[in-house]
Formats: structure tokens, sequence, C-alpha cells
């Protein structure tokens, strides 16, 4: 089994909660800002046991955590998400856990998510019903991967389309980078170039791969101090991240990047880096108004709204609506919805 | 230096610090013009042509200064920008923004439970790049509030964003640049308050934006710039305030104020 354990409130905390995590169950990776997922596999003891003794061990770190427990580290990211701290929730099937919700509540790109709903499929069991390869021709690997998440699988990463030319950045740096947080700021650089390299080919990240080369490490850097080494022969710290939905966005990369970043415990001293994109999909064209610059800005806009849901709970990420504007109440008059329900 | 000199040092630069990190004056003075937006009122003259993307403002002191706030949400959504709004004290009105001319579908509203909350959602949307303002509304004193000077750690976050930060306040913070409401005139019918007039300047500029503001309805009049002088050029015989905020001379009024003491 796999749990998933979704902590609210907690601010730049991530390094000291992966290693309160690890004391519980050894293998942690963080998935997303504040969710981290740990495998039960091999732990004696039930699977509900190990979610009270995760969720023990974040409220000694401070913060307030929900868990899920499911068979696949999907399920149980959804199920941690939806249940309110400090509880743990145990699911046996995932598939028929996830098939009433609603839609929106897949990791698809929102274009997709409409174009579905115009489709008459508003349920998640409405979209496992699809044939695989119907989901893969019409709208691409990363929805079809997706779909067999959602249908209870671990997909493969086999058979995705690698860019018809690299993409790839890189950088040697000049003193060494200790610590995550300064690897990071200086990611940001080549997250840019491969995000103008994707946007060049009309192309969004599906795979990020970063190798990082670290200092005593054999064979990293050339004598000339050019990272050409780098090229043939990997580094001794390899970190790939399914990017999902797939994005060309600059920040949405080094997103994932910091989060791959953060559940090391420990870096060493980093002294050049690749980022590489490992495989892609089509980008899919955004409507950009022509007197709305700030237009297609609006998913990252929501990703954010997303991130702090996720983080703060219920309640809390909002949009306002006027009700009835003739309304003598105040609390008639407007109403509250969720962004990201 | 030569040029080629030159263009290895830029390409260190950049390779160090990002591809944005180095722009030619040129550039950055247009890039500037471009990530500057208006509120379209008399405010833009105060701040010298409107709110600058990266940079962070306070709007504190008296009464007036979350409904010119909210006229930079409408500025902001102007271009078709995102806007994240922080209630720290679960009291944002919806009716006033719709007024405001607000698109309540691009507005986020964020209720912070804490102070800590408030600057976890604040410095979220200041990292992203999907907002084009974020105001922090610290909430009155007597409730549940953030004192100004808390918001301090989000200076250095908001220069690298495309996002400009307005923070709204009772007291003024020291860390950002503060432009500070003051009401200079009540407006008065039949013994009762129905609006008052209130002028927002930098501390220690001559260069003021008066408004007035209806206390029903909320209306929001821009009586346009003006520069503080001494007494004798007054337009506003004020009940309620010191005489050094009544001396004002209004310069380009859409709308003679109704004052009544």
């Amino acid at each position: 089994m796999i749990a998933a354990v979704a902590v609210r409130e907690v601010a730049e905390r991530t390094v000291a909660l992966v290693a309160c995590l690890r004391a519980v169950a050894p293998r942690v990776r963080v998935e997303d800002a504040g969710l981290f997922v740990c495998d039960l596999a091999g732990l004696e003891g039930s699977p509900l046991t190990h979610g009270r003794r995760l969720v023990t061990a974040t409220a000694r770190a401070g913060c307030s955590a929900s868990a899920g427990i499911a068979p696949t580290a999907f399920v149980a990211r959804i199920l941690a998400l939806r249940t309110l701290p400090p509880a743990v929730r145990v699911v046996d099937d995932g598939v028929a856990f996830l098939a009433p919700l609603p839609l929106a509540t897949l990791p698809l790109e929102g274009r997709l998510v409409d174009d579905l709903r115009l489709l008459g499929l508003r349920r998640i069991h409405e979209f496992v019903a699809l044939p695989r390869g119907a989901v893969l021709d019409r709208f691409g690997r990363a929805a079809a991967h997706v779909h067999a998440l959602a249908a209870g699988e671990e997909p493969l990463a086999e058979g995705w389309d690698a860019p018809p030319r690299p993409i790839r950045a890189r950088r040697a740096f000049e003193h060494v980078v200790p610590d995550a947080e300064r690897l990071v700021f200086l990611l940001r650089a080549l997250a840019d170039e491969v995000a103008a390299a994707l946007d060049a080919d009309g192309l969004a990240a599906l795979r990020l791969r970063l190798t990082l080369a670290r200092e005593g490490a054999a064979g990293m850097l050339g004598s000339d101090g050019s990272t050409a080494a780098l090229e043939r022969e990997p580094g001794p710290l390899s970190l790939v991240r399914t990017i999902l939905p797939p994005s060309r966005d600059a920040g949405a990369l080094l997103r994932s990047l910091r989060w791959a970043l953060e559940e090391r415990p420990g870096l060493g001293g980093v002294s050049g880096a690749v980022l590489e994109v490992a495989a892609v999909e089509p980008a899919r064209g955004r409507q950009i108004g022509l007197f709305a610059p700030d237009g297609a800005r609006r998913e990252e806009a929501l990703a954010v709204a997303r991130h702090l849901r996720a983080r703060l709970g219920a309640g809390t990420v909002l949009r306002a609506r006027v009700a009835n504007a003739d309304a003598r109440l105040p609390e008639r008059a407007a109403a509250w919805d969720e962004v990201v329900s | 230096m030569g040029a080629a000199a030159l263009a290895e040092a830029i390409a260190r630069i950049e390779g160090r610090f990002g591809v944005r990190a180095v722009a030619r004056a040129s550039d950055a003075e247009r890039h500037r013009a471009l990530r500057r937006f208006a509120t379209g009122t008399s405010f833009d003259r105060v701040t010298g042509g409107g709110i600058t993307a990266g940079e962070a403002l306070a709007l504190a002191g008296e009464g007036g200064k979350l409904t010119l706030a909210l006229r930079a949400v409408a500025g902001a959504q102007r271009d078709g920008g995102m806007v994240l709004w922080v209630d720290r004290a679960a009291s944002f009105d919806p009716l006033a923004a719709a007024r405001a001319a607000i698109d309540l579908e691009r507005l986020v509203v964020v209720r912070a439970r804490s102070g800590e909350v408030a600057l976890l959602a604040a410095a979220a949307a200041l990292r992203g790049e999907g907002y084009r303002l974020v105001v922090v509304d610290t909430g009155p004193s007597f409730g549940a509030h953030l004192a100004a000077d808390e918001c301090a750690p989000l200076v250095p976050i908001v220069r690298g964003s495309p996002a400009s930060l307005v923070v709204v306040a009772e007291e003024r913070p020291r860390a950002m640049p503060a432009y500070v409401v003051e009401r200079v005139a009540w407006e008065r019918r039949f013994g009762r308050t129905v609006g008052w007039t209130f002028a927002v300047a930098r501390p220690g500029s001559p260069e003021r934006a008066l408004f007035h503001a209806g206390a029903l309805g909320g209306i929001l009049v821009d009586l346009g710039p003006s520069s503080a002088r001494a007494a004798g050029a007054s337009t506003a015989s004020s009940t309620g305030s010191s005489p050094a905020h009544a001396a004002v001379s209004v310069t380009n009024a859409d709308r003679p104020v109704e004052l009544a003491s």
C-alpha cells in the first residue's frame, strides 16, 4: 500500500517534514507542495497504524496533516487531499473510490476538461470507460497517462515521445552550490532556456531529467571547465520528474524541480547541472485575447490557487459572486465559491 | 571595455542569474512602461504613472484606502490580469468590488486565518507568474489583523515578480513606500455624515490626489490632483479635520463637493 500525506499550513518546512516522515517510512517522495508519498511496502503493522504514525510525525513538526492510504500513489494522493486533518482514510479499491468524483479532480489540462465536458463526460468513471487508445489518439499521451492512473494502474514511462531534437540546458557553476535554495535560484536560468526551446518548437514538457554534478564526483567536469563530460556520463545524482499537465512554462518546470530537490535530505556541493526534456507533448494552443496580454497567465494563477487550496484546506481560497445586489443582508447579497473544488 | 568583453560579461551574468537578468536601458524603460498599470484616477499622478510590477506600496491611514485599492484591482484587470486579494479580517465586500468595476471571476480571495497564512498566500502568488497584482488587506487594528511591518518579508519577493504588491493598513509600514490616506473634509446632510473627502499623498510630497467617498453606496469620485498650500485657497470648510487638512485646492474637480457643517 502507498500512503500520501497532505500537510496544511506548511511554510518552507519541506526538508524537516521529509525527515519526520522518513522516521516512519524510509521511502518518501515529495509529490507537490505539502504533499508527500510514502511507500508502506515491507513495513510491519496495519496500513491504518502507519497512517496514524505519519500524521503524528507531522504534528510533532508543528503541522496539521491528513493521510490517505490506497493501492496506488495517485489514489492515495487524491484521498489525502479530500480528507480533513488529522484523519486517516484507507481505501482498498482505488477505482471505486475515484469513480464518482468530478473530472476536475484529475491532473488534466483545464481546456481538456472543458472538451471532455462538452462531450458529456463529468465523472471520472465516464472518462475511465473510454478506450485507452482513443484517449491517446484524441488527447495525447499525457491524457492517456492520467487515464491509466484513474484506472488504478501505475503506468510505465515507456514509449513516451522524446523531443525531435534534444532540448537541454547546462551550466557549470563558478562556485560550489551548497544548498537547494540557491540551486533553485540558479536553475531558473536553465528552466528559462528549456522553456524558450519548447516554446520555439511548439512543445510542452512531460518529463524532465535533472542531472547534478557534485563536487568530488569523478569525471564530472572537463578539464576546461565545460560540462561536456556530464553529457557522456550522467552525474551521480539524476532526478526525473513527470509534469502533469505538460507545460512549457519556466515557472511550472522550476516548481517541479524545487520539489524534487527538497525531497533529498542532502545534496552535497553541486558544481554543475544539466536540465533535459526527456518526453514531450505537442503544446495545446492557448487562446490569448488580443487585448488581454495577461490572459495566458490565468492557468498559472489557477495553479497557484490550487497549490494554496491544497496547503490551506477548504474555505480559504475563494471566488466571490454577487448573488442578489438588492438584498438587505450582506450575507445574502454575495455568495462564495471555492476556486478549485 | 570592448564589445567582445561586454558580450562576455553579459553572458556570464545571464549564465549565473538568468536570461532576464540584464537588459539595455532603452529596453528596460520600455519594459517598465509595459509592466505598469494605471488605476485611471488622479492617484496615478501621485505614483508617477501607475503601479509598477515588481514594486510594493502601502496605502495607509484613514477611510478610503480600501476603495482606492479596489480601483487598483480594476486597473490591474483592465488588461486581462488576475488579482489575488489576501483578506486577513474576512471583510472583503463583493458588492463594493462589483461597483468598482472589478471582474470577480478574475479575483481570487484568500481568507487568511493567521498572519502566517496571509504571508504564505501572498508569497506564493508573487513567486508565481500568474498574478498582476497582490493586495494584502491587513484588517482593522481592533480585530484580527496583521501588522503592516509584518509584510516586510514580501518586499524582496516582489522585486523579482511580475506582480505588484499593495498593502492596505492603518499604520504606515517602514519597509515599503507608503501613500497616506487622510480625511480632509466631512460631508454632512441634516446632521448626518454622508461622505467625506480624502487626500492621498506620499509623506513630505506636495502632490496629492483628492477623492470623495460616499458613505452610502461606496461611490468614489475622483476630484483630481491638488497641491497642499497654505490656508487661503481652501474650497472646503471641514468639520472633524484639522485646519491644515482643510487647506487644499482642487485643480481638476469632476464634481463639486457639497459640504455643510
